[in-house]
């Protein structure tokens, strides 16, 4: 799988794997490099994903003609 | 008989004297309390319910209709020790009275506690709490989705908790109200709604209140609602102590509204630490490893071996040289003797095939000469049969074998022609007749018609 298409969860328990992979004595070196440069990619692709979202409050209502709509909630102005 | 009646005395028919009954009892017990244990219990088409009330010595028969039994949170069951508020009615038709009862409530503890307790009880019986059934809660969720009431504290409370953790959530709220005869289908729809806008996970929240206040989520079709929701769904209603039915069938249970904030997504902050820490493990195992194996290397390295390589070379090349030859002579024989052995079978292989192939044409020949033979000897039977029919045929038609059997052919006495009819000769013309041992030359003197009466060739 593209480590871009991988979701925070994903990515993250696989750094977790890479890492206690890395800690075994017998891989070689050529293996722990290859490890480490995907763990690289991992956790870089977790940073990512953690400001990827943006912030947002919206409330989710049915139209006229029912509909799913959304709209901004300001709930420091309502109160 | 009529000796006991007096004349004062009034006689009723039955119809008149449970009419009489039927006034005084409803007059008299048109609205009462009573208290029994239920048994009997018969709940007809989920409509009427008809059951006996009953103490240690002595029963009486209840019915509660549908317009009263409707409104009943609690079930009634069988063994459940209640108190009815009714009124008596008689069945005149049947000289028959019974308990009319317009509601009913659990002797002992509160009607609520007691439906929640019959909910939870039958609900867990179904498995709908089991554990096989939650699923997991994201931790980073991209969308959270919240059913509340918008004006409340509670999403006020969600949201500060949320800003905390993650800056840049993102929510979806869906109002409703959470109390009140509505609340309960509002949350019902409010989750299908949340589902299908497409939210990652659901948070249903309430702050604290009582039994009552808390009584849409103990409803039965909200804990169904919640159990097939495909979303995974945090359940956060009130305070800490409260419990409800969305809490045990939901995925997990927030102690309150707050704590659905914490467990809802991650904390940011925590996250990039914990991130930052196992890069930090991975390079500090890389580096440790690429000291031991340069450690490892450099003591290889000063090995005699590298230092000096000619010494242990010319040490191993002698015997490695003898061993080489040994080697090869080994080979070279082994590979003689087997072509030795290919060659032998070779000759035996074609020498076999030879002798196949000799006897498998010889028995095809011997076959074929008999079956000749056999076809000749055949025609050969055939043709002697036909020439001795042949033969037979001509000895019957030779002339010879004619004469032999006493007849006579006659010619005239020049020329080889025959004579067939009396009128190719005349009187005195001379003839020869050819018997079968002569000739007898004679001539005509006298002719006589007559049809020779056995011959059938004669004509005339």
């Amino acid at each position: 799988m593209k480590i871009d298409k991988m979701s925070f969860e994903e990515s993250i328990k696989k750094l977790e794997e890479i890492v206690k992979e890395l800690e075994d004595e017998n891989i070689s070196l050529e293996e722990s490099m290859e490890k480490f440069e995907l763990g690289i990619k991992l956790s870089s692709n977790c940073l990512k994903k953690l400001n990827e979202a943006e912030g947002r409050i919206e409330e989710l209502t049915r139209s006229e003609d029912g509909k799913l709509v959304t709209k901004e909630l300001d709930l420091d102005k309502d109160s | 008989m009529k000796d006991s009646i007096t004349l004062k005395s009034k006689i009723y028919t039955v119809s008149e004297l449970n009419l009489e009954i039927r006034k005084s009892l409803e007059k008299d017990y048109s609205l009462i309390w009573v208290e029994g244990e239920v048994s009997n219990f018969y709940f007809h088409d989920k409509k009427h319910m008809y059951f006996d009330l009953k103490d240690e010595r002595s029963k009486i028969k209840v019915v509660m209709f549908q317009s009263n039994n409707k409104n009943l949170v609690f079930d009634i069951e069988e063994g459940l020790h209640i108190l009815i508020n009714g009124y008596i009615s008689v069945f005149e038709k049947r000289g028959e009275y019974q308990v009319v009862a317009l509601d009913a409530r659990p002797v002992g503890k509160g009607s609520l506690i007691l439906a929640f307790e019959q909910l939870k009880e039958r609900l867990e019986k179904k498995g709908y709490f089991d554990r096989i059934y939650k699923k997991d809660i994201p931790i980073l969720p991209a969308k959270i989705g919240v059913a509340t009431s918008i004006g409340g504290a509670v999403i006020r409370d969600i949201i500060q908790v949320l800003k905390h953790r993650f800056e840049n959530f993102h929510l979806i709220i869906r109002d409703v109200n959470v109390q009140g005869t509505t609340s309960s289908d509002e949350i019902c729809e409010a989750i299908d709604d949340l589902c299908q806008y497409g939210v990652d996970v659901i948070i249903l929240a309430r702050g604290g209140g009582s039994l009552e206040d808390l009584w849409a989520f103990n409803t039965e079709k909200l804990a169904k609602k919640i159990f097939n929701c495909p979303t995974p769904l945090i359940s956060a209603i009130g305070h800490e102590t409260d419990y409800t039915i969305s809490d045990f069938v939901s995925d997990m249970r927030a102690a309150t509204p707050s704590v659905a904030g914490q467990l809802v997504i991650l904390s940011k902050i925590e996250a990039v630490e914990k991130i930052k820490d196992l890069n930090k493990r991975m390079a500090h195992l890389i580096y440790s490893k690429i000291a031991i194996l340069k450690k490892e290397t450099n003591f290889i390295v000063r090995k005699r071996i590298f230092i000096k390589p000619g010494t242990l070379l010319n040490r191993f090349n002698q015997p490695a040289l003898e061993f080489y030859d040994k080697l090869i002579g080994n080979m070279k024989e082994i590979i003689r003797i087997r072509q030795e052995k290919i060659s032998t079978y070779r000759q035996l292989m074609d020498k076999k095939n030879i002798f196949k192939k000799i006897y498998i044409y010889k028995m095809t020949i011997r076959n074929i000469d008999a079956r000749m033979i056999s076809a000749v000897k055949n025609y050969l039977n055939l043709s002697k049969g036909k020439l001795r029919m042949i033969l037979e045929n001509l000895r019957e038609k030779n002339p010879v074998a004619v004469i032999d059997r006493g007849f006579a052919i006659i010619y005239k006495a020049e020329g080889d022609k025959s004579i067939r009819s009396i009128n190719e000769v005349n009187i005195d013309q001379k003839i020869r007749i050819i018997l079968r041992d002569g000739i007898l030359n004679a001539k005509i003197f006298d002719k006589i018609y007559k049809k020779l009466e056995l011959g059938s060739n004669n004509e005339n």
